[in-house]
C-alpha cells in the first residue's frame, strides 16, 4: 500500500535533493576551473549519508571519507562554507587548506574526512573509547568504503572496538568498487562474514536508496551503542553514478555497465518521488544560488595563511 | 631566555616512570597505550604500577596493531583524551607511519585550524648488547622532516621530566619522543642538569661552556660529548655543548652565536648522517653564514649500513669516546696528529651498561 509521504520523508529527500543538485553545480563549474582540486562525487550514494546522519545527534560524531560533501551537509555542516572551502577561498570551513577531500564541521559532529583509504576507521575507534572514558552518551560512526575492508588497519580497529566494548558503529558504505575495480577482483573473503568473526553485530541493508530503512536501522544500533551494548557494524549497499573522481560519467570505460545503474536509478528517491522533488527544487537552487554567490565573493586566502595552524 | 631545567637525582627510568605517573594523575583524560605497559616488566619499569593505581581502563594494553593504535590515539585525542603511545622499540613505529605522517602531523593544518591532536609518542631506541638491524633504530630525521610533528630526543631526567610535563599540560600538537635505552640506568646529578636556552621545556640546551669547538650533540651522544670535553678540558682544549634536545624545531641563533665564537664545529648524532640531524646542522650553518667556520663540518653518527649484531663489528658501528675525543681533538688542533692522549675505550655499551654517574 502506498502513503503519502510524511513530514519526515520530505525532510529526507530534501537534503538527498540538496546534495544531488550542489554536487551537479559542482559539475556545472568544474570546466571554469573554479574548483581546482580533485572532487569524488557522492551523485547516487547521497541516501547512504542522509540516513545515517537522521539518526545522529549534533553530539554524536563522525568520521569518514573523501567521497565527504554528502556527509558534510547531511551532518549539518553549512553550504556557502561548503563551496567556498571547494573555491579554495578564505571563506571555506577550513579556510581553503582542506579543499573537497578534506571537510570537516566539528560544531556538528562532523570530524574530518582522509583522502588515505581506511585511515579514519581507528579514529573512530579512538574517539569512541575516549567517549566511554569521559562517561558520554556520544555515540561515533566511522564511515569506509568496500575498499577499505582490505586494508590491515580495519582488521585491527574491529579487533580494538570488540575487545574494549567502544560505541563506534562502523559503517562499510559498499558501492562494489575500489576506483575501478570489482569487488571479486579484489576480495577472497565475504565481507559480512569476516567482520562477524570478531564477534560483533552485522547488519547488511541491500537497497541504499532506502532513507527511511537506513535511519531506522541507524537509529536503533545507535540506541543499543549508547546502551553500552559495544560496537555495531552495517554494510549498506550503493551505487555510484559518476567516474571515482572527477566531474564525469564512465559507463563507455569498459569496467562497468549502464545496465548496472539501471535498478539503482529505478529506486533512487529523487525519480521515485520526483512530483515532491519537482516542488522543492525552486528554494534548493537559490540556497545553493546563494552558497556560489558566497564563495564567489570570498577573497583567496591571504599569502600569510601558507604558515599558520602547522603545530 | 634561558632557564635551569627541573633539578632531580632521579634516574633516566625513575624520570619516565615519574612522568608517566604524573600524567595520568593530572589528567583524568589521559591514556597510555602500549605493547606490554601492563606485565611484569612494564616498559622497563616505565609504567610498572600504574595499572593499579589508575586502572586498565586507562592503562590499555594493545593489541598488535601500531597502524590501528595510533589511529585510536588519534582519534581519542580529537574527542577531548590525550594518549600516550608507547613503542619498546623505535623500530616498531615503522608499521604506524601512515597515521603519523598522513593524519596526525596533517590534522591541524589540513583542516585549516579547525583540530588539535595533542599526543605523546614514546620510542625506545634499544641500541647495544645485539639488538641487531631492527632492534635499534635512531629514527628522529625521518618524523623531523614533517611539518607538523615535534620531535624531543631527552638526554638527562630532568629533560625527561620537564619536557614530558610540558608535552601533556601544555603542548597541544603531537609530540615524538626518542629515549635512548643505554640512559635508563643513568643518575643525572642535579649540578650538572643542562641550562635549557629557550622559552619552554622543549628548546635547546647548553651542556658546557667553551671556546674552542662547538659540538651539537642529540641523545647519549650529548653525554658522550660531556665526557669527552671533560677529558679534552684538562689537556687544554675547551668544548662549548649544545644538546639539541628538540631536533624538529632547532633554534639556529644559539647554533650561530657559539660556531660565530668558536669557528669549528663537530655534530654528534645518534643517527646515519645523510638526510639528517648532522644535514640539517649543516645545512643551518650554510644557510646562515658558513663564513664563519673556519674548518669543514665535522660529523659523526651510525656508520653507513644497517646495524649489525656482532659485538666486533657493533662497537665500530657507532662512535665511542675514543673515537669522538679524537675527532674534536683533530678539528681543534687542525692536524690529524693532535698530540692528545686518547681515552681508551672500546664499547661504549661496556660503559653504560655498569655507568653510574656522574652525569
Amino acid at each position: 500500500m502506498l502513503t503519502a509521504p510524511n513530514e519526515r520523508l520530505k525532510r529526507l529527500i530534501r537534503q538527498t535533493l540538496l546534495i544531488r543538485r550542489i554536487e551537479e553545480r559542482v559539475i556545472e563549474l568544474y570546466p571554469s576551473d573554479k574548483i581546482q582540486s580533485p572532487v569524488h562525487l557522492s551523485i547516487g550514494q547521497e541516501p547512504v549519508a542522509v540516513g545515517l546522519c537522521e539518526a545522529m545527534t549534533p553530539q554524536d560524531i563522525l568520521f569518514t571519507t573523501y567521497r565527504g560533501h554528502a556527509y558534510y551537509i547531511a551532518k549539518g555542516g553549512t553550504l556557502p562554507e561548503l563551496m567556498a572551502e571547494l573555491y579554495g577561498r578564505s571563506g571555506g570551513v577550513s579556510g581553503g587548506k582542506a579543499g573537497s577531500m578534506h571537510l570537516a564541521a566539528p560544531e556538528v559532529g562532523m570530524m574530518g574526512s582522509s583522502a588515505v583509504v581506511a585511515s579514519t576507521i581507528p579514529h573512530g575507534v579512538g574517539a569512541a573509547l575516549a567517549a566511554k572514558l569521559r562517561g558520554e552518551k556520544q555515540a561515533v560512526i566511522t564511515v569506509f568504503g568496500d575498499g577499505a575492508t582490505e586494508e590491515g588497519v580495519y582488521h585491527e580497529s574491529l579487533n580494538f572496538a570488540v575487545l574494549h566494548k567502544v560505541p563506534v558503529l562502523f559503517v562499510c558504505e559498499n558501492n562494489a568498487l575500489a576506483v575501478h575495480t570489482s569487488l571479486a577482483e579484489r576480495q577472497a573473503f565475504d565481507t559480512e562474514s569476516h567482520a562477524k568473526a570478531y564477534g560483533i553485530n552485522t547488519t547488511v541493508i541491500e537497497d541504499g536508496n532506502d532513507l527511511i530503512k537506513i535511519g531506522d536501522v541507524t537509529a536503533k544500533l545507535l540506541a543499543s551503542l549508547r546502551a553500552g551494548g559495544g560496537p555495531e557494524w552495517l554494510m549498506i549497499k550503493t551505487y555510484r553514478y559518476k567516474e571515482h573522481v572527477g566531474p564525469g560519467d564512465d559507463f563507455d570505460a569498459g569496467y562497468r555497465k549502464r545496465a548496472d545503474m539501471e535498478p539503482w536509478w529505478k529506486s533512487d528517491p529523487l525519480n521515485r518521488y520526483a512530483d515532491i522533488v519537482k516542488g522543492m527544487e525552486a528554494e534548493v537552487k537559490a540556497e545553493i544560488d546563494r552558497a556560489v554567490a558566497f564563495a564567489e565573493a570570498s577573497a583567496p586566502p591571504a599569502p600569510e595563511q601558507l604558515l599558520t595552524d602547522v603545530e | 631566555m634561558t632557564h635551569q631545567s627541573t633539578a632531580t637525582s632521579l634516574s633516566y627510568r625513575e624520570a619516565l616512570h615519574k612522568a608517566m605517573h604524573d600524567a595520568m594523575a593530572g589528567n583524568p583524560n589521559a591514556l597510555l597505550f602500549g605493547q606490554g605497559i601492563n606485565d611484569h616488566k612494564g616498559i622497563f619499569g616505565t609504567t610498572t604500577g600504574l595499572a593499579d593505581k589508575f586502572g586498565k581502563h586507562r592503562l590499555i594494553e594493545v593489541p598488535l596493531a601500531e597502524e590501528g593504535v595510533t589511529g585510536n590515539c588519534i582519534g581519542a585525542a580529537l574527542n577531548g583524551a590525550y594518549p600516550i603511545n608507547v613503542h619498546i622499540r623505535s623500530d616498531f613505529v615503522l608499521l604506524a607511519m601512515n597515521q603519523i605522517i598522513n593524519l596526525a602531523a596533517k590534522y591541524k593544518y589540513m583542516f585549516g585550524g579547525l583540530f588539535d591532536v595533542p599526543m605523546l609518542v614514546r620510542l625506545v631506541i634499544g641500541r647495544s648488547w645485539g639488538q641487531g638491524a631492527q632492534h635499534s633504530q635512531s629514527l628522529q630525521s625521518l618524523f623531523a622532516h614533517i611539518p607538523g610533528l615535534t620531535v624531543i630526543m631527552p638526554a638527562s631526567s630532568g629533560s625527561i621530566v620537564d619536557s614530558y610535563a610540558h608535552a601533556v599540560r601544555k603542548h597541544r600538537g603531537p609530540v615524538i619522543s626518542l629515549e635512548h635505552r643505554l640512559m635508563y640506568d643513568l643518575k643525572f646529578e642535579p649540578e650538572h642538569e643542562p641550562v635549557v636556552l629557550g622559552a619552554t621545556p622543549f628548546s635547546q640546551r647548553k651542556v658546557s661552556h667553551g671556546s674552542d669547538v662547538t659540538i651539537v650533540s642529540t641523545s647519549i651522544m650529548s653525554l658522550e660529548a660531556r665526557r669527552a670535553g671533560e677529558w679534552l678540558a684538562s689537556r687544554g682544549i675547551s668544548c662549548d655543548i649544545i644538546d639539541l634536545h628538540c631536533v624538529s624545531h632547532i633554534d639556529a641563533d644559539v647554533i650561530m652565536k657559539s660556531v660565530a665564537r668558536t669557528g669549528k664545529l663537530l655534530v654528534a648524532d645518534t643517527s646515519w648522517q645523510p638526510y639528517g640531524v648532522s644535514a640539517e646542522v649543516c645545512r643551518i650553518v650554510a644557510m646562515r653564514d658558513p663564513g664563519v667556520l673556519k674548518a669543514p663540518v665535522v660529523c659523526m653518527g651510525m656508520a653507513a649500513a644497517p646495524c649489525p649484531t656482532a659485538k666486533a663489528l657493533e662497537d665500530i658501528y657507532y662512535p665511542n669516546l675514543t673515537t669522538l675525543t679524537d675527532a674534536i681533538a683533530t678539528l681543534v688542533r687542525g692536524k690529524k696528529d693532535n698530540g692528545i692522549e686518547l681515552p681508551h675505550e672500546r664499547s661504549m655499551a661496556d660503559v653504560y651498561k655498569k655507568f653510574k654517574g656522574p652525569f
